[in-house]
């Protein structure tokens, strides 16, 4: 529990998946990248509610390849247990599943492969030539970036860097993992193609002046942002 | 003058603890923006006046239902969430989010926000 956090699914002693507020889980990763149609998922989903494998449905309507819908599911699993890694751990706590996981790894991967590739990518992102937080760090495309010759996928980075999104936030708007966003994100960064955004960019409050809410309420029809009478 | 600064926090501390959530709007119960801080593409008198029906229909429902007090009313879509809760009789607080957002983690975090800023509203 924590921020992002993570919810690991454990199965006879292997990592079956794990699910995190911080990375695209699976439905993200096929819908936001544009790989099914939203219409597509739901009848998956509703399929597998009759069937109990959402991997099946996929594979059985054609909308995507077994071999692909577990290259989906394990990247899924690795991309989640990085965003709670690289966040903030509060506390741990075991209990009995209350959800299936969509899109389980068939047999599972070792807890202790999960452990080193995660520790891996989070040493990868402490070493980055520009240290970047994927929660914390507000970014914005640089001027002249939009035009700037750059890769479809990097286009697609700079059209969502708003000011107001994360790597993190990003990475759920173009539908890739959290993992090669912020690494891609940190790259931009160096090269000049994004910036890290002002607190005014990444928090832009917008507020009337009410003296306050009792007086606007008695004085009835009155808009918001007029004086209160007296 | 209504205490701006102070909603500002709690809003922004809103948006930095719970990953997810993208946009919020403090509003009067008839649809009235108080606050926002939203994306250029988001319309807070729009929100808040969707916001703000919601809401009604929702206090509502749970009323003549028998559902005890209302705690939030959630919109779910295949991209993200939009959640509003009651801040007393007088004032909601919506929250956008993306896919990402975990509602629980959402309605937890915003218990002491929505208490804080109802003492804002109405010291």
């Amino acid at each position: 529990m924590g921020n992002a956090g993570g919810l690991f699914h454990l199965c006879d002693g292997v990592v079956i998946a794990v699910d995190s507020p911080g990375s695209p889980g699976v439905e993200t990763l096929l819908l936001s990248s544009g790989r099914i149609s939203a219409e597509s998922w739901a009848a998956a989903l509703a399929e597998s509610v009759q069937t109990r494998s959402l991997q099946a449905a996929l594979v059985a309507r054609g909308n995507i390849g077994a071999a692909e819908a577990r290259v989906l599911a394990v990247a899924a699993l690795r991309d989640a247990a990085f965003a709670a890694a690289v966040g903030d751990v509060e506390r741990c706590v075991v209990d009995e599943p209350v959800d299936e996981p969509l899109l389980p790894v068939a047999e599972g991967l070792a807890v202790d492969v999960v452990l080193s590739e995660t520790g891996r990518r989070l040493d990868a992102v402490a070493s980055l030539p520009v240290s970047l937080s994927p929660y914390r760090d507000r970014v914005v495309a640089a001027s002249g970036a939009e035009s700037a010759d750059s890769t479809s996928e990097r286009r697609e980075i700079i059209a969502h860097a708003t000011g107001r999104r994360s790597a993190r936030d990003i990475a759920f708007a173009v539908g890739r993992g959290l993992y090669p966003v912020t690494v891609e994100v940190a790259r931009m960064l160096g090269e000049g193609l994004l910036e890290i955004a002002s607190p005014a960019a990444s928090f832009s409050f917008a507020h009337g002046s009410l003296a306050s809410l009792h007086a606007r309420a008695e004085a009835g029809s009155a808009p918001a942002g007029a004086e209160p009478p007296g | 003058m209504l205490d701006y600064d102070a909603l500002a926090v709690e809003l922004q501390k809103l948006r930095e603890n719970v990953t997810g959530v993208t946009d919020t709007v403090i509003a009067a119960s008839d649809g009235i923006p108080i606050i926002s801080d939203v994306a250029k593409n988001v319309d807070p008198a729009h929100i808040s006046a969707l916001a703000a029906a919601d809401l009604g229909i929702a206090r509502q429902a749970a009323e003549v239902i028998g559902l005890g007090t209302l705690s939030q009313t959630v919109v779910f879509g295949s991209t993200g969430y939009m959640a509003v809760y009651a801040i007393g009789r007088m004032s909601l607080m919506v929250a956008l989010g993306d896919k990402g957002l975990n509602l629980g983690r959402l309605l937890h975090e915003s218990r002491p926000v929505i208490e804080r800023v109802g003492s804002i509203l109405a010291p």
